[in-house]
C-alpha cells in the first residue's frame, strides 16, 4: 500500500502494530514491522510520529507511549495499556471462520493441519464453536479433480450433462477453462464445441467424463465467472408471487421488480427453457399468478401439469 | 493534517478510557483529553462522531454511573478484559494459513471482505513475516452480507431472534433459539429452536423478513448438541399431523433426490431402477412443491389420498391455466 493512509487507516494499524512490537520485546526491526502491516517506511514513521504523542493528562513525557526509531528498529515502552491489540469484531472472526470452514470443506484439505488448528483457536476463543458450519462440496470429489487436471494440461474433455432448464441429457465436447465454486456450487467454465460458444455447467450434473487427447489454448480470463447469461434476447414472462414465492426474486435473475401490496411481488423473469418454467410454475402451485408472458410461453403451466399427469395415469 | 489531528485524539480518547480506573465524565474528557475544543458544543459533536468511530472498530465503549456521585452521574469506559483480544498462541504457519483461506475464499462483497480481512490478520499479528505464502486464485465465493454477521453475533451472545418466515400456511412470525449459521448447497440456513413449535427447526435466511429482532443477551440456554448436515426440509415444517409419503425418483435424478431428502430416507430401487423413498412429511403443499421441482421424473406412490389429491390438483392446474 502506498500514499497518505485515513486517520482510520492509522488507528487501525497503530492498535495493532504498537502492541505486537511489545510482545517482540518492544523492539522489531522497521522492515519487519512494514511487511506485516502492508505499510511502506513513510506510512510507518508518520503513524509512529503521532504515536509517540499519545497518552494521558497531564502528558508529561512519563505519561506518554515510548515510541521511537533508532538504527533501523521500532522500540516501544508501553504503560499497561495498549499490551494486547483490540479483539476482533463479530463481522471479522465470522469471516474467518467462514472462509477457513469453506476451505477445510473441499477435498484434499489436512483436517488436521495448520488451518484447521487455526480455525478451531479463533472458534474457541471467541466462543464461536459451533456457531457457523460451512459446507461447500457438493460435487463428485473425482469428477472435480479430473477437471482440475484436464485444465492444467490443457486437454479437452467430453462430458455427458444434465440440462436442468432443458430436462435432457446430451454429450458435449467442452474446453475446460476453470473451475469455481459460486454460491456454495462447483461450476465448469469453458467453451462447448457442441454449442459453438462458452457455457458454464455445473458440476453435480455431470454424469460421466472423458479426458480427450485433443489439446486446447487457454484463454485470459480477467471477467469472473457469471453463472447467469445474458437474458436481453429471451422470452419473458410476467409474474405476481405470494409472499411465500418471493425467494424467487432473490433466486434467479429478474428483469424487473415491483412491490405489490401485501408483501407481493410482481416479476418479471427471462425463461431460457420451457421446462425450465414448467418446473418453476408446477413448484409454486397458487403462489404465483401469471399476469402476462410471451405467446412462446402462452400455456406452460398446463402443459407441465398434463406432462405429469401421464405419468400418473398410465 | 486533519487527519492526523483526528487519529492523535482518538487514540488519547482511547488511552484515557482504557486507563481510567473507573467511569470518567464527559467534563472530565473535554479538560483532560488532549485535543478537544473547550467550546461545548463544538466538543460534544467531536466527541460523539469519536465515539461512534472507536465502536465501529469494535471498541467497547461503555456507558456507566460514576460510584460515589450524587445526583448520579454518567461517565464512560472501556473494560480491558473486553477491548483486549485473548491470547490465541497462533504459530506463523496458522496464521499463513488463516491468510490463504481469506484469499481462497471470499465471504460476501470483495472489498468489505478485503478490508476486513486485512484488519483481522493485523489484530492476529500481520501478515506473517518470511512465511511467503503462495498467492492462490480465488476459488469460491460464498455470498453473505449483514444479515449473517447479524444471527451470528445472536448465536454468540445467545439473543432469541425474531423474524417473518414464509410457510405453507403463509407467512407467520417465528421465535427461534438461535443456535448456529450454516451455508450449505448454496443457501444460508439459521438452525435453532422455535420455540412455538418446540422443535428444532431450520431456516433460509434468504427467506427471513429483512427485519430480525433480536433480544437480550442470555436469553435462553445453552443449546442441545447440534446433530451435523441438514435439517432444512420444508415439508416437515408443517402443523398437520405426519403422514409417510412413499415416491419413486428416476435414475438418473436420484442422487439430487437423496441429497435433499437426506440419504437416511432411501429404502430401496424399485424394477424401473427407479429409487423408492420413505418421506415423513407435516406439510403437504411444500411437499407437492418439491416433488414438482422433478416434473415426471418423480412419482408418488402413498399415501392413496394424497396421490388422488395430487391427480386431482394436477387435473385443475392442466385444464385451468389456459393464459
Amino acid at each position: 500500500m502506498s500514499g497518505v493512509l485515513s486517520g482510520r487507516q492509522r488507528l487501525e494499524r497503530a492498535l495493532a502494530i504498537v502492541p505486537w512490537i511489545d510482545s517482540q520485546g518492544g523492539t522489531a526491526a522497521v522492515e519487519d514491522v512494514c511487511k506485516r502491516f502492508d505499510l511502506d517506511v513513510e506510512q510507518l514513521q508518520s503513524c509512529l510520529e503521532t504515536v509517540s504523542m499519545v497518552g494521558v493528562y497531564p502528558y508529561t513525557p512519563d505519561a506518554l507511549l515510548e515510541v521511537f526509531v533508532e538504527s533501523g528498529h521500532v522500540h516501544v515502552n508501553l504503560p499497561d495499556y495498549f499490551t494486547r491489540p483490540l479483539r476482533l469484531t463479530p463481522t471479522q472472526t465470522f469471516g474467518l471462520i467462514a472462509a477457513g470452514r469453506a476451505l477445510l470443506s473441499l477435498p484434499g484439505t489436512d483436517a488436521e493441519g495448520p488451518l484447521a488448528r487455526a480455525i478451531a483457536k479463533v472458534a474457541a476463543a471467541t466462543g464461536a464453536g459451533s456457531a457457523v458450519a460451512i459446507d461447500l462440496d457438493t460435487a463428485p470429489i473425482e469428477i472435480l479433480q479430473e477437471i482440475q487436471s484436464a485444465t492444467s494440461a490443457t486437454r479437452m474433455i467430453e462430458i455427458d450433462y444434465y440440462s436442468y432448464a432443458r430436462d435432457a441429457w446430451s454429450t458435449r465436447r467442452v474446453e475446460p477453462w476453470r473451475v469455481q465454486a459460486i454460491e456454495g456450487k462447483w461450476y465448469l467454465e469453458g467453451y462447448c464445441h457442441s454449442a459453438r460458444d462458452v457455457r458454464v455447467f455445473r458440476l453435480d450434473r455431470i454424469r460421466s467424463l472423458l479426458v480427450l487427447d485433443d489439446r486446447f489454448t487457454a484463454p485470459t480470463l480477467e471477467a469472473p465467472l457469471e453463472i447467469f447469461d445474458g437474458v436481453a434476447d429471451l422470452p419473458s414472462i410476467t409474474l405476481d408471487l405470494e409472499p411465500a414465492a418471493t425467494w424467487v426474486a432473490k433466486q434467479y435473475p429478474m428483469t424487473s421488480i415491483e412491490q405489490l401490496s401485501g408483501g407481493r411481488l410482481r416479476v418479471t423473469l427471462a425463461v431460457s427453457a420451457r421446462p425450465w418454467l414448467e418446473r418453476l410454475l408446477l413448484r409454486l402451485g397458487d403462489d404465483a399468478q401469471i399476469v402476462r408472458s410471451d405467446d412462446s410461453l402462452a400455456g406452460t403451466r398446463a402443459a407441465g401439469a398434463r406432462r405429469v399427469l401421464v405419468r400418473y395415469l398410465q | 493534517m486533519a487527519a492526523a489531528d483526528k487519529f492523535e485524539r482518538q487514540m488519547n480518547l482511547l488511552a484515557a478510557l482504557l486507563d481510567a480506573p473507573r467511569p470518567i465524565s464527559a467534563e472530565q474528557i473535554q479538560e483532560r483529553v488532549a485535543g478537544y475544543s473547550a467550546d461545548k458544543d463544538a466538543f460534544r459533536r467531536t466527541f460523539e462522531r469519536d465515539k461512534d468511530e472507536l465502536r465501529e472498530l469494535g471498541v467497547p465503549v461503555q456507558v456507566a454511573t460514576i460510584p460515589a456521585t450524587f445526583p448520579e452521574q454518567q461517565g464512560y469506559l472501556v473494560d480491558r478484559s473486553v477491548y483486549e483480544l485473548p491470547e490465541l498462541e497462533l504459530e506463523a504457519d496458522e496464521i499463513a494459513a488463516l491468510r490463504l483461506a481469506l484469499q481462497a475464499v471470499r465471504v460476501g462483497d470483495p472489498s468489505a471482505h478485503e478490508s476486513e480481512s486485512s484488519a483481522a490478520l493485523w489484530r492476529l499479528g500481520g501478515l506473517a513475516g518470511g512465511t511467503a505464502v503462495a498467492v492462490d486464485d480465488e476459488i469460491a465465493a460464498i455470498p453473505a452480507d449483514h444479515r449473517q454477521t447479524q444471527l451470528f453475533h445472536a448465536v454468540l451472545e445467545r439473543r432469541v431472534c425474531r423474524f417473518e418466515y414464509p410457510s405453507s400456511g403463509g407467512v407467520t412470525e417465528r421465535v427461534v433459539e438461535p443456535w448456529r449459521v450454516g451455508y450449505e448447497r448454496g443457501h444460508w440456513y439459521l438452525t435453532g429452536f422455535d420455540q412455538d413449535r418446540s422443535d428444532q427447526r431450520q431456516f433460509r435466511l434468504d427467506r427471513m423478513s429483512e427485519k430480525i429482532v433480536l433480544g437480550e443477551p442470555d436469553g435462553f440456554s445453552d443449546s442441545a448438541p447440534l446433530p451435523e448436515g441438514s435439517t432444512y426440509r420444508p415439508w416437515d415444517d408443517g402443523s398437520a399431523d405426519q403422514v409417510l409419503a412413499v415416491v419413486c425418483v428416476d435414475a438418473d435424478q436420484a442422487p439430487w433426490a437423496a441429497e435433499m431428502l437426506g440419504e437416511h430416507t432411501v429404502v430401496g430401487v424399485d424394477g424401473n431402477g427407479g429409487t423408492i423413498f420413505n418421506v415423513p412429511i407435516t406439510s403437504w403443499p411444500a411437499f407437492r412443491s418439491f416433488l414438482l421441482s422433478f416434473l415426471d421424473h418423480a412419482e408418488l406412490l402413498e399415501p392413496p389420498e394424497l396421490r388422488a389429491d395430487l391427480i386431482e390438483w394436477l387435473e385443475s392446474t392442466a385444464a385451468g391455466d389456459r393464459s
